[in-house]
């Protein structure tokens, strides 16, 4: 691993907007921006910029949904164009993730209805709406059972793992994958020191993986990794937003 | 929030009587608008209004296609407005409903005039119901269009055929040709239409009897006029709406051509920009050049979100929060942890000038204590980071909460930064 390391810093890497392979896009999220909403959340990443809004419980589900449960409602709304299949996939992705980390039996038989708009889009589209739902959502006061933060990477002809990829980097690396990971709030409790490695002895299961593109198992597991590692980064982040 | 639409008798009777005595319940007077803010996003042909907390983005696209047969030399223009559920729990998905369509016509009538090839498609997404959403939404558009730049396309000479489109690299793209701006303003209906107000918010479009729409330009020419059903005016109050409208658009309108202005002298700026940069790109270090733009849009970048705040209700509190570039490698021995409060780069930018016009939140007291957790967390971080850290803070510290009260100061501080 060291050895990649190397190869990095010898200056072969550097991406387009001169960012290491490893470097992140800076962050921004802000809450609350909406009136009518209960909840709501912008969540930026770079020029990517997503808008979430989240009704709480409203009485009733649809048809095919299990009423001894809460049911999630995710919209998603492309910034131009009519909404197709890639928006549907979006949303039965978000719908996944979502009802993965929302305790649904704490509201049976109602809906809670996520919509996100796309504000502008630079690259990791998905990873960006992922984060911004959850911060919605927290804002909102939905009760979560932990958090689900999300991660894009691309994997380069040569090997090589770019974080958080912009439109231009996605057009060009080889596989792309999309990881969505839960933290739990025992990270959030344990003293941290800069550069131990607290990742590890927590809990980080993987709420959602979408891949693009034909990778080895080395490879996917290399991008698990280094989006494992981000996540929890990105969960400090947020965390700390919250605290303020 | 509460479902608006079903007001109890009292909320109605206060709003009613209160707009009898010449009072609106957010304190304006009858004819006064409520303070309007127009972001212009990094893209040519994005723009997001707010108008008091009614919350509006518009987008253009264009689309190579062919004319109709009829009219060989005009494009077409289409509006596709949706209500979001996002605005409004009343709001569904799918089909737009019959108040979506009514926006859509309303702007496709004002706007009605394009001179190019391209099929120009403006979308205009709702994002929160404020009230007087046509207005808004009208605002979007304009700026939206004022911006928008296509891309340039020859027909080749030899068979008339064949079109190419030239890439935005090779030649600069053009903007549409807007001949005058038409500006919606909208005016409800109270008592038997003999009250009338502008620019209503959903309460008091609730409670109001009718509404109707004028769409007029600077030269007071009348574009659009939409009264559709609701009580019924007299003529003379009537022209009276037309009058009114006819100031308030040359406001208006001097609003969008302010930031349209300041959008295009950015879009230089960023042009010229763009050589020097990809020259440095080669030799330096890419977190330091990464650190200039953040300097010159930290500010600037709060501002932006600050701005999504409301001033008027004390008790939510709404959170803004940046992160710096984490600049971590999970395997080196230089790890940090610096994903704290290094204000950055927000996506769309604004210049000083149009900043200094939006109004004044709560945001620097944040600042300050901001400010003083950062230099607590400036432990053994990255050699890169620690050059990061103590260039943000020092500009941080240039604004204090006097700055706040003063802006004169602040506009002064500002542009020293940007120089």
């Amino acid at each position: 691993m060291t050895h990649e390391l190397v190869m990095v810093e010898e200056g072969d890497d550097k991406r387009v907007d001169g960012r290491t392979p490893n470097q992140m896009r800076p962050l921004s999220c802000s809450r609350n921006v909406l009136h009518r909403a209960h909840g709501s959340a912008r969540w930026s990443q770079g020029e990517t910029s997503v808008l979430a809004s989240v009704y709480g419980p409203k009485s009733g589900t649809r048809k095919g949904e299990n009423p001894e449960k809460a049911s999630i409602e995710v919209i998603w709304k492309p910034r131009t164009g009519q909404i197709g299949k890639t928006e549907k996939e979006y949303e039965m992705i978000l719908k996944g993730t979502l009802q993965n980390i929302i305790i649904l039996t704490e509201n049976p038989n109602t809906t809670t209805s996520v919509t996100l708009q796309v504000m502008s889009d630079d690259g990791s589209l998905l990873s960006c709406g992922i984060n911004a739902a959850c911060a919605a959502l927290l804002d909102a006061g939905v009760q979560l059972k932990q958090l689900a933060i999300a991660i894009c990477c691309g994997l380069t002809n040569d090997g090589t793992v770019l974080l958080d990829p912009s439109k231009i980097e996605e057009t060009k690396v080889r596989a792309f994958a999309c990881f969505a990971i839960t933290n739990s709030p025992l990270s959030a409790l344990s003293e941290v020191t800069p550069g131990s490695d607290k990742g590890k002895s927590l809990e980080n299961g993987i709420v959602t993986s979408i891949t693009y593109g034909s990778m080895q198992e080395s490879d996917f597991f290399h991008c698990l990794e280094r989006g494992r590692a981000a996540t929890s980064r990105i969960s400090e982040f947020l965390r700390k937003n919250l605290k303020s | 929030m509460g479902n608006v639409s079903r007001m109890t008798v009292n909320e109605r009777k206060f709003i009613e009587t209160a707009i009898l005595n010449d009072l609106r319940i957010d304190g304006r007077r009858p004819f006064n608008y409520r303070p309007l803010t127009i972001k212009l996003g990094r893209e040519d042909g994005s723009s997001e209004v707010h108008l008091g907390q009614t919350h509006v983005m518009a987008y253009v696209t264009a689309q190579l296609s062919q004319p109709y047969r009829d009219r060989p030399n005009e494009g077409s223009f289409s509006v596709f407005s949706e209500f979001s559920p996002m605005a409004d729990p009343l709001f569904e998905i799918g089909r737009p409903g019959e108040s979506a369509i009514e926006l859509g016509r309303v702007i496709d009538r004002g706007l009605r005039e394009s001179k190019a090839i391209d099929a120009v498609r403006l979308d205009i997404h709702i994002l929160d119901n404020g009230g007087n959403l046509i207005d808004a939404a009208n605002i979007a558009a304009l700026s939206a269009l004022s911006t928008f730049r296509r891309p340039e396309c020859t027909v080749s000479e030899d068979d008339g055929q064949e079109v190419t489109i030239h890439p935005p690299e090779t030649r600069e793209p053009l903007p549409l040709i807007i001949h005058h701006l038409p500006v919606a303003i909208t005016f409800a209906f109270f008592n038997e239409g003999n009250i009338l107000v502008i620019d209503p918010s959903n309460h008091e479009e609730i409670v109001s009897g009718g509404r109707m729409t004028v769409s007029i330009n600077t030269n007071s020419e009348i574009c659009a006029i939409q009264k559709a059903g609701g009580e019924g005016v007299m003529s003379g109050v009537v022209m009276q709406c037309m009058r009114i409208a006819s100031m308030k658009a040359a406001d208006i309108t001097k609003e969008i051509k302010n930031s349209v202005e300041i959008f295009d002298n950015e879009r230089t700026l960023r042009k010229i920009k763009r050589h020097s940069e990809v020259a440095t790109l080669e030799i330096d270090v890419p977190d330091s050049s990464m650190n200039e733009t953040s300097q010159l849009h930290h500010i600037t970048g709060l501002k932006n979100h600050t701005d999504l705040i409301p001033k008027s209700e004390p008790n939510t509190i709404s959170q803004v929060f940046i992160g710096q570039a984490s600049n971590w490698d999970p395997y080196s021995m230089k790890t940090s942890s610096h994903l704290s409060k290094h204000f950055v780069a927000s996506p769309s930018t604004l210049s000083p000038s149009h900043v200094n016009r939006v109004v004044e939140t709560i945001s620097l007291p944040k600042l300050e204590k901001n400010q003083t957790e950062n230099t607590t967390m400036d432990n053994d971080g990255v050699i890169s980071m620690a050059v990061e850290t103590s260039s943000v803070t020092k500009t941080k510290n240039m604004l204090t909460l006097k700055d706040a009260v003063d802006k004169k100061r602040k506009m002064k501080k500002k542009m020293k930064n940007v120089k």
